[in-house]
């Protein structure tokens, strides 16, 4: 099948299989059939953790439960895909993505991920046993504990969902301690007080930007009908995503209106001003903190940077039909700089939402690729023709030809978009 | 409240100045008050000693019932009514008493995250502790919190509350943790709180703030109180700045007041541990 990706681009993986001869002539030779995504080659015998996000499998919302997006292009609205089928009035996410990790040589670099998972930005450093100094200690032990994942639902199958080889680790604060530990760090610079202040913060997103977030995608009823449910319900399989959605749904409106909904505030509509009213407060809070600076603790991105993120990337960049909030974070120029500096240096999204280098990447892929299928349809095509010119001879099987980067990274995935 | 109705409110306030039979209202002291409950009561008296501003204390059974807002404490200024501390404040300085003018705008920022971060990890577990351990529930919480009524409106009022909040505790989740990690996520908070405060007397150096209150407020609380097990104080007791702090503000701020003091407050807890 086809696929796009989020830039639009329709994009390709051959699949190689065993051919009879007789067919063979069809597709040029090959059984070639263009679908999915190039992916690049990940050398074996590197370190490799897949990530995977978005709720496919696991139902659940986890902390801001979005599949990537195909629906985060800037500023247009989600048309029609052209290259994809009839109804979607959004783009198609791409298949799940297994973000493989990779460790160079002089640090590493974590994975980017969605969510609050998102940008888990900087190389490491080789610190202590449990990742440096004490302001990483405290965040460690705090984050290491179990959290509740602040999202819509707590249960076992929360997305986002780290697999590394054997381990399966399943919320925000367990994946970032889980990476503490193989000493990917990225807050081992910060003293005890900015440790300290990460917390604060943190517990500050909990309590003021989450219950709007959550209204925005799920209780909000134009986005919710228009975006937010033909999104996850494109990607759940049949029959439950008729009801996943709504029961998501449903928990997100419990929960901002146990939370928030006492007396004074009696109906819905005070409830929704009144959260709306804290939200922008604590974008304006935000702001406030960051400054002029490029990340909230100097020039490194820390854990704070990358759970801000991960809590303003939605707003920021998902094209609601309401989105009084988006437009209130559209009017703090520094934190729609601190997104974009974030998207375009840990997700190589430049501003525009296309991204140059992948591109160049996935094209020259592409093109090996199609040298390799066109070597190998000249070659069979010879092969037939010495066939049909001998003597009868019982026909050759073919060897089988696979992709040369192994079954299991060639994936479907190229385009990291959050 | 909409936008209109606050700025009306706000008008209101600023009319008239501090009066000086403006009234707390909490429950029971001795047989009633829960540890969240006094925790945020003493924190908003706490506030009000720091503004000079002055103060009587309450209690009546049916306190919960007559805030506008369902929490205790609320405060009774001439003829308005405000609950809990955030619209306290915001009451207060309308009136022309603030403490956190001083504060720029970065601060003021981090002092609403210390704020959130308290009322996030702080109040939730005290909250935790008493409505969902079942030993404090039984020992203590169900006795206390349906004294002043009559069998078997007592027991049928602290069953609704302690739905009520289960019912919030599992959709923050946090019905899925243990009594450890509760505590863990109390030490995690103290110890950042202690990280902030360093060696300085008030969370911004020279002079309190509503922070301050609302970290007293709960901290000497937790400290004063005698529960099933010692173990909560035992988690803030492990951070001297911490209690050298909580000392630090009762001795300023409350010790000419012997009727309503935190010192006298904290000798009658010790009869929390009884049954009643």
């Amino acid at each position: 099948g086809l696929l796009s990706t989020w830039d639009g681009k329709p994009s390709y993986f051959f699949l190689f299989a065993p051919v009879k001869r007789s067919s063979s002539r069809a597709r040029g030779g090959l059984g070639v059939q263009p679908c999915g995504s190039v992916t690049r080659p990940v050398s074996p015998g590197r370190w490799k953790a897949h990530l995977r996000v978005g709720g496919l499998s696991s139902p659940g919302g986890g902390f801001a439960p979005l599949p990537l997006s195909d629906a985060w292009s800037p500023g247009s609205p989600p048309a029609g895909n052209p290259s994809h089928g009839p109804g979607g009035r959004h783009r198609p996410l791409p298949p799940p993505p297994l973000l493989p990790c990779r460790r160079t040589a002089g640090g590493a670099r974590a994975p980017p991920c969605e969510g609050s998972s998102a940008a888990l930005p900087g190389p490491a450093r080789n610190g202590g046993q449990d990742g440096g100094s004490h302001g990483a200690e405290l965040l460690g032990r705090r984050l290491g504990a179990a959290l509740p994942a602040p999202g819509v639902s707590n249960r076992h199958e929360d997305v986002p969902v780290l697999i590394s080889e054997d381990i399966v680790i399943s919320q925000p604060a367990k994946i970032l301690n889980f990476l503490r530990k193989q000493k990917y760090n990225a807050d081992y610079e910060l003293s005890a007080k900015q440790g300290a202040d990460t917390l604060a913060y943190i517990a500050l997103l909990e309590e003021k930007l989450l219950p709007a977030l959550l209204h925005t995608f799920w209780v909000e009823a134009e986005n919710y009908c228009s975006v937010t449910k033909p999104w996850f319900a494109s990607r759940i399989a049949f029959p439950l995503r008729f009801y996943l959605p709504g029961k998501m749904s449903r928990e997100a409106l419990n929960r901002i209106l146990l939370t928030r909904g006492g007396p004074p505030l009696y109906s819905l509509t005070e409830v929704e001003a009144q959260i709306y009213r804290d939200a922008k407060e604590c974008l304006n809070l935000l702001s406030k903190r960051l400054g002029t600076s490029q990340f909230f603790f100097g020039h490194t991105p820390t854990t704070l940077d990358a759970f801000v993120f991960g809590f303003l990337a939605p707003i920021y960049k998902v094209c609601f039909p309401r989105v009084q909030l988006q437009e209130h974070l559209k009017q703090l120029p520094n934190l729609c700089r601190f997104c974009d500096d974030i998207l375009t240096c840990y997700f190589r999204l430049t501003v525009s939402g296309h991204s140059p280098a992948g591109q160049d990447t996935a094209d020259a892929n592409l093109q090996k690729l199609t040298q390799l299928v066109n070597k190998e349809s000249n070659l069979i095509e010879k092969m037939d023709d010495n066939l049909r010119k001998s003597p009868q001879h019982p026909p050759r099987k073919l060897t089988t030809l696979k992709l040369a980067a192994g079954g299991e990274e060639s994936s479907p995935l190229n385009r990291l978009s959050p | 409240m909409s936008l209109v109705a606050e700025a009306f409110v706000t008008q209101l306030a600023a009319a008239e100045p501090w009066p000086e039979n403006a009234a707390l209202y909490q429950q029971l002291k001795e047989e009633q008050i829960l540890l969240s409950d006094n925790a945020s009561s003493l924190a908003v008296q706490a506030f009000l000693q720091m503004c000079n501003l002055p103060i009587q204390v309450v209690c009546r059974a049916n306190a919960e019932y007559m805030s506008p807002s369902g929490k205790v404490p609320f405060i009774h200024v001439g003829n308005q009514v405000v609950s809990e501390l955030g619209p306290i404040v915001q009451f207060v300085k309308a009136k022309g008493h603030s403490l956190s003018d001083g504060l720029d705008e970065v601060q003021k920022a981090e002092m609403k995250a210390y704020m959130e971060l308290v009322n996030n990890m702080l109040l939730t577990a005290e909250l935790y502790l008493q409505w969902c351990d079942d030993v404090t529930v039984e020992e203590i919480t169900h006795p206390r919190y349906g004294s002043p009524y009559p069998w078997p409106l007592n027991r049928i009022l602290s069953y609704q509350k302690q739905w009520e909040v289960r019912r919030k505790m599992k959709a923050i989740g946090w019905a899925g943790k243990t009594l450890e990690q509760v505590l863990e996520d109390v030490d995690q908070c103290c110890q950042a709180l202690s990280q902030r405060l360093g060696t300085q007397p008030y969370f911004f150096n020279k002079q309190p703030t509503e922070l301050d209150a609302l970290v007293f407020g709960h901290l000497f609380t937790i400290l004063t109180t005698q529960l099933t097990t010692d173990e909560l104080s035992e988690k803030v007791k492990n951070y001297s700045n911490l209690t050298a702090f909580c000392r630090r503000i009762e001795q300023q701020y409350f010790e000419g007041h012997d009727k309503d003091s935190p010192a006298t407050v904290a000798a009658r807890p010790a009869k929390r541990s009884l049954l009643r």
